[in-house]
């Protein structure tokens, strides 16, 4: 199977660059334009894609703005409190409508001709209707375009540009038992804290997305530094297949788990706290889910969703591209509504030290996939594919965790995402067509 | 107090600190920061004009350290195994526009001041960061010692911080 170095016929594009079989990747995914351009339609347009979570939007008129993909679009609760996902672009010139990140609005109107719209996405001011357009436009076929598939699991908000698309449930398939561990805990869920980490890398938005779904590997290496200054502990091993695990889905999407200890200063706040979700947990979740909680989490909801959690700090972000070579990354942080104050500020404490632009541990990353991306893009290199091979064929499926499990380090899940990504480029319904 | 008095000493107290920063003196940079130091970056935000809260309770930060994040941070570098910053990115601080805002007493003034951080790296990397900070240097035992430090940058989406202001 092929790492031609021909040029891409895109017909059998996907094909030509993933080998099942041998478990490789071609380096071309990760720096192509012609690669990146067709994911635009495959899988942007295509997957549900994370939006913002329903704490950052209480009222009605309220919005944040971000990016599906490439794409700018307003997130907003209408006056009946229905969450619109618009794209922040005006029907007339194509300007954004929106240029802010967050508010409260009771209209969008574009700065450029001032046409208006309303909190649904109507097109309701149009200066001069009478006297320049005669009163011809036909204002009723010019809203705000918007995503046709907007939903929510346990208060995070997804958007789907294909009305053709499964269902969000169908869609996070058996990784719904994984997201429940994180966000189904208690009854009065999460809550996002003010603020948003937003950097940029000369990196393939990919390099990120597929560690977060399976890598464990590079823990001990890239983060050695943080590790031995702050952490000063294993990353996974001890408990094999009961704490220390990692999933992938057959939907593509991949899971980390693994038990850490709570170092001394931390543990008297992370300690109870992991106590209390366990006893808010009894009648929410499977046995098997609640040993889980107070592990570390890490995981990616193809394509570019990506969770991360360790000593009660929750990390959500998304992986957004900018061109073949660039990616955007914007990180929000999480805490339980109902968790005490102390642990809150902790939690927030935590992810700013540690995962945030300025992280210990983010930085490494950066420099990884910034450097992967720069380092495997030539002419030459692309001929020869990256290895994916580690623990293949040595996943079991486990009687209470969906999906297939090995302890970690694996790459199951980083390659399960590469195997979602060619069944997606090559337009294949990939939700409906495994067991 | 004279504000403006004040002026050549901080200037040259914030100057000699840029100077300890380019030249990887971190363990010395340390000693300039008292034991309770709040070192402080907010994140920023596109808004309506007047709607970004910087100090909103909680909100997220690129930067909320005391004494001990810093140790960790200077610890984290002497590994040699940080490698965002191995090897050593080229780093200089220029410090502009010193003001001394407010000298409450003898022994604590507020000092703001712009920065420009030019960071080269590997090949062609370079980054710059620009911002302002706003620091409270209090007198303990004859020298002054930065006790809080608000550092305003003046990026939304920021490359990947590997210095320190």
């Amino acid at each position: 199977m092929g790492n031609q170095s021909k040029l891409i016929e895109p017909k059998n594009l996907p094909e030509s660059l993933i080998d099942l079989e041998r478990k490789t990747v071609s380096p071309r995914v990760f720096s192509d334009p012609e690669v990146h351009q067709m994911e635009q339609e495959r899988i942007f347009t295509r997957c549900w894609l994370y939006v913002a979570h329903e704490s950052q939007l209480p009222n009605p008129g309220d919005f944040v703005a971000g990016f599906m993909g490439e794409e700018p679009v307003i997130v907003c609760r209408g006056p009946d409190r229905q969450i619109h996902v618009f794209l922040n672009t005006c029907r007339h010139r194509g300007m954004l409508v929106c240029r802010v990140e967050e508010g409260n609005a009771k209209f969008f109107r574009c700065p450029y001709h001032g046409w208006t719209y309303d909190l649904e996405g109507k097109l309701t001011g149009v200066p001069d209707y009478r006297k320049a357009y005669h009163g011809d436009l036909e204002r009723e076929q010019w809203p705000l375009l918007q995503a046709p598939k907007v939903s929510s699991y346990h208060g995070l908000i997804f958007a789907c540009l294909d009305e053709h698309a499964v269902t969000l449930d169908e869609y996070l398939g058996d990784f719904r038992w994984y997201l429940d561990l994180q966000f189904n805990r208690t009854e009065s869920g999460m809550m996002t804290l003010p603020g948003t980490h937003k950097w940029t890398l000369k990196a393939n938005w990919k390099f990120a997305a597929e560690q977060f779904g399976g890598d464990n590997y590079h823990t001990m290496w890239a983060h050695e530094s943080g590790v031995r200054t702050s952490i000063a502990q294993q990353f996974g091993g001890e408990h094999p297949w009961t704490n220390d695990w990692e999933a992938k889905t057959k939907e593509g999407h991949g899971w980390i788990n693994f038990a850490f200890a709570d170092p001394p200063g931390i543990a008297e706040v992370v300690g109870p706290y992991t106590a209390w979700l366990r006893e808010q947990a009894r009648n929410r979740l499977t046995p098997t889910q609640i040993e889980q909680i107070g592990c570390v989490h890490v995981g990616t909801v193809f394509p570019n969703f990506s969770i991360l959690s360790f000593l009660g700090f929750l990390s959500v972000r998304v992986w957004n591209p900018r061109g073949p070579t660039r990616l955007d990354a914007w990180s929000w942080g999480m805490v339980e509504r109902d968790a005490p104050p102390q642990m809150v500020k902790l939690a927030r404490d935590i992810q700013i030290r540690t995962f945030s632009p300025a992280g210990i541990f983010e930085q490494d990353d950066g420099e990884m996939w910034s450097y992967c991306t720069e380092a495997s893009g030539g002419a030459y290199r692309r001929r020869f594919p990256l290895n994916y091979q580690m623990g293949a064929g040595h996943e079991r499926a486990d009687a209470d965790r969906p999906g297939l499990i090995h302890p970690p380090p694996t790459e199951i899940g980083v390659f399960g995402f590469w195997e979602r990504w060619r069944r997606q480029m090559a337009g294949q319904k990939a939700d409906k067509e495994r067991p | 107090m004279d504000r403006a008095g004040l002026r050549p000493q901080f200037e040259d107290l914030l100057y000699r600190e840029a100077w300890l920063l380019d030249h990887d003196r971190l363990e010395e940079w340390l000693d300039l920061l008292s034991d309770n130091i709040h070192y402080w970056a907010p994140v920023r935000a596109d808004m309506n004009r007047g709607k970004e809260d910087l100090t909103a309770p909680l909100r997220l930060a690129f930067f909320d350290d005391n004494k001990d994040g810093l140790r960790l941070r200077v610890a984290r570098i002497r590994t040699g195994a940080a490698h965002a910053d191995e090897p050593p990115s080229r780093v200089r601080h220029l410090i502009t526009n010193v003001q001394v805002m407010e000298a409450r007493d003898a022994d604590t003034v507020k000092a703001a001041s712009n920065f420009m951080v030019f960071k080269s790296r590997r090949n062609r990397e370079e980054n710059l960061f620009v911002g302002c900070r706003e620091d409270t240097w209090r007198r303990e035992g004859g020298a002054w010692k930065l006790e809080e430090r608000m550092i305003l940058l003046d990026h939304n989406v920021i490359e990947n911080i590997t210095v320190l202001f």
